[in-house]
């Protein structure tokens, strides 16, 4: 139930902690993208050998960003390597579009902004990916300063200088959100415990206000009955007083021999049986000893089951106890003869033994039912 | 706190004797009356404080009855104490969790009776006290067969089934037809069982006393009972 109940925080909680390195990204990209080169194009524009060509490559830059930005912001669907290539494509276009003189300017804008826009579509991968990428967008510069300006040492130490400028904040960016991603799986694992924790706690407080409540209740019906017999009202003679007296005392003692703070499934199902059956007016002796082991649905339906029907049937008393321990489980049933039978597998007077037989996935279950004069008896016995 | 007002049916003497420690009157009442209808009972001291009740200048009594919470208070200390110096105590509560009950055992208490268990099981409790024999009420049953502490005694089969089956059906002609034995043979397994814990926990005078009754009834035999 707990991990069950964790598992929808720890994911928010990591989910919110990410989405403020994604919005940055997202700004950085587009305030680069924007502020920086658009200015820088317009101004070299007449200049470039193919300008439309310099125009449609800064488009399409922006529509692979708006689509990381969404699959980032919104996880809208994006393809990130056909993306890249197209990203590496327009780099390849800018670079024979700008003339010598512009190479090493933001005129340039492919070589500077891949890194940047890199970074949103391989979001949440590894380092290396991310790297290779930028390894070879280098390449192309590279190619491309050796083939429009020459083997200029200069240019060459330029060029270093600036493979170093494009792409040590990107890739900066990315192990500091990737490390944010580990702290904040861990916190968020933190969380998911600390959640479980305070489930079980709230449980514990649901029971115990439970508990309360049917002490209160029990005070004025408990309490209304001893008001009648101190004020002579009601004759300690009378059947429908003792059975009243006999009511009220096996509730008072349930209330003293609950001890689960968080209560078993089993007992739990057994206890609101019993309830119902003592709203008829049937005092319930309900008894648990030892400790209960983790049962299968499928098990706790097959002991409680046979015992809930005779049990409704009940029409003086009942005893129902529960032995638990960790290879075997017996629950008991004990009524009156007299009382109404529960037809299922009885036929006429007299002792009968019914074994449903075994269940292959957690075990066997027993089934003893029996009926004579004294009392009706049904045993489920589950061995591990 | 008086006689039995029905002393004079039997000769004193061979009477057994009860006190009765509780601290609510009617409580004291109700199991005076209880054991009213058993005329070899007599009950001779009642009252809310041990040491008064059981203090000198009272009449001994064979067997002390003793509810385990006075005044707020569960004085297992108090049965050790008894236990230890040989007095027969039975306790009896509306505390029934196995825990205390087998606390109370180890602390030496002949037997323990849950307070709803009624007259029939607590006057034969306080009978097979006074002669140092067992009585497991199905309470005290149900604590035994519940018990999953590591040094708990070892029982046989038999003997875990009848405890079983009398905690369920609280009818030992019930047990036995399930079980295939006498009523006699189920009373049998389920009083070794009992004497088996007499000889876990601490060393009491009366779980000795316990034991050497049920070597010389023949429910147990000495080899069983080891050192």
């Amino acid at each position: 139930m707990s991990t069950e109940l964790a598992g929808h925080p720890a994911g928010a909680f990591a989910t919110t902690v990410e989405r403020g390195p994604r919005i940055a990204a997202v700004v950085i990209a587009f305030g680069w993208h924007v502020v920086i080169n658009l200015p820088a194009m317009l101004a070299q524009w007449p200049d470039y050998r193919r300008p439309w060509v310099v125009g449609a490559g800064w488009l399409i830059f922006t529509v692979v960003g708006l689509i990381a930005a969404a699959n980032l912001l919104y996880g809208t669907p994006a393809p990130a390597w056909p993306l890249i290539g197209v990203l590496l494509l327009v780099d390849v276009a800018v670079f024979a579009s700008t003339p010598a003189s512009a190479l090493f300017d933001s005129a340039n804008f492919g070589w500077a902004t891949l890194g940047w826009f890199v970074v949103l579509l391989l979001w949440g991968r590894r380092i290396p990916a991310l790297v290779a990428v930028l390894a070879v967008g280098a390449a192309i510069a590279l190619v491309a300063v050796l083939f429009v300006r020459g083997g200029d040492p200069a240019d060459l130490s330029r060029y270093a200088m600036y493979v170093y400028g494009t792409a040590t904040l990107p890739v900066a960016m990315m192990i500091a959100v990737n490390l944010l991603g580990a702290l904040a799986g861990s916190t968020a694992r933190a969380a998911a415990a600390r959640t479980a924790i305070e489930t079980e706690r709230a449980a514990a407080g649901r029971v115990h206000r439970a508990r309360r409540d049917r002490l209160a209740a029990l005070d004025r019906t408990a309490g209304a009955i001893l008001v009648e017999l101190a004020e002579g009202r009601a004759d300690p003679a009378d059947p429908v007083v003792q059975r009243r007296c006999a009511l009220e005392a096996s509730r008072l003692r349930r209330l003293i021999a609950e001890s689960d703070d968080v209560p078993d499934p089993l007992l739990h199902e057994l206890r609101a049986c019993v309830d119902v059956v003592e709203r008829n007016g049937v005092p319930v002796d309900f008894v648990a000893v030892g400790t209960l082991p983790a049962l299968p649905v499928e098990i706790r339906r097959q002991l409680a089951e046979p015992l809930t029907t005779t049990l409704a049937a009940a029409t003086r008393w009942a005893r129902l106890t529960v032995v638990g321990q960790p290879e075997e489980v017996v629950v008991s049933l004990t009524t009156a003869g007299t009382s109404a039978m529960a037809p299922e597998p009885a036929s006429g007077v007299g002792d009968t033994i019914g074994r449903p037989g075994g269940d292959p996935s957690g075990g066997r279950i027993e089934y003893v039912y029996e009926e004579n004069e004294e009392l009706v008896w049904v045993q489920t016995r589950w061995r591990a | 706190m008086g006689a039995d007002p029905v002393a004079g049916v039997t000769p004193e003497g061979s009477r057994i004797t009860v006190a009765i420690v509780d601290d609510h009157p009617v409580v004291i009442e109700g199991i005076r009356s209880w054991l009213a209808t058993e005329s070899r009972l007599a009950v001779v001291a009642t009252g809310e404080d041990p040491d008064a009740v059981l203090g000198a200048g009272q009449p001994a009594a064979d067997v002390i009855l003793l509810d385990l919470r006075l005044h707020g208070r569960m004085v297992i200390d108090k049965v050790a104490e008894l236990s230890g110096a040989g007095r027969r105590v039975v306790v009896y509560s509306e505390h029934t969790d196995s825990d205390t009950i087998l606390a109370v055992l180890d602390a030496g208490a002949v037997a323990f009776l849950a307070k709803h268990e009624g007259r029939e099981h607590c006057v034969q409790t306080v009978l097979a006290a006074a002669s140092d024999r067992p009585y497991v009420p199905p309470a005290l049953a149900g604590a035994i067969v519940g018990d999953r502490r590591s040094g708990r005694p070892v029982l046989s089969d038999k003997e875990r089934e009848a405890l079983l089956l009398w905690f369920q059906s609280m009818s030992k002609a019930s047990v036995a037809r399930r079980m295939n034995i006498s009523e006699h043979t189920v009373k049998q397994y389920v009083d070794r069982a009992r004497i088996k814990y007499a000889r876990a926990g601490r060393p009491a005078a009366t779980k000795a006393a316990l034991l050497a009754r049920a070597i010389e009834d023949g429910l147990v035999r000495a080899d069983e009972i080891g050192n």
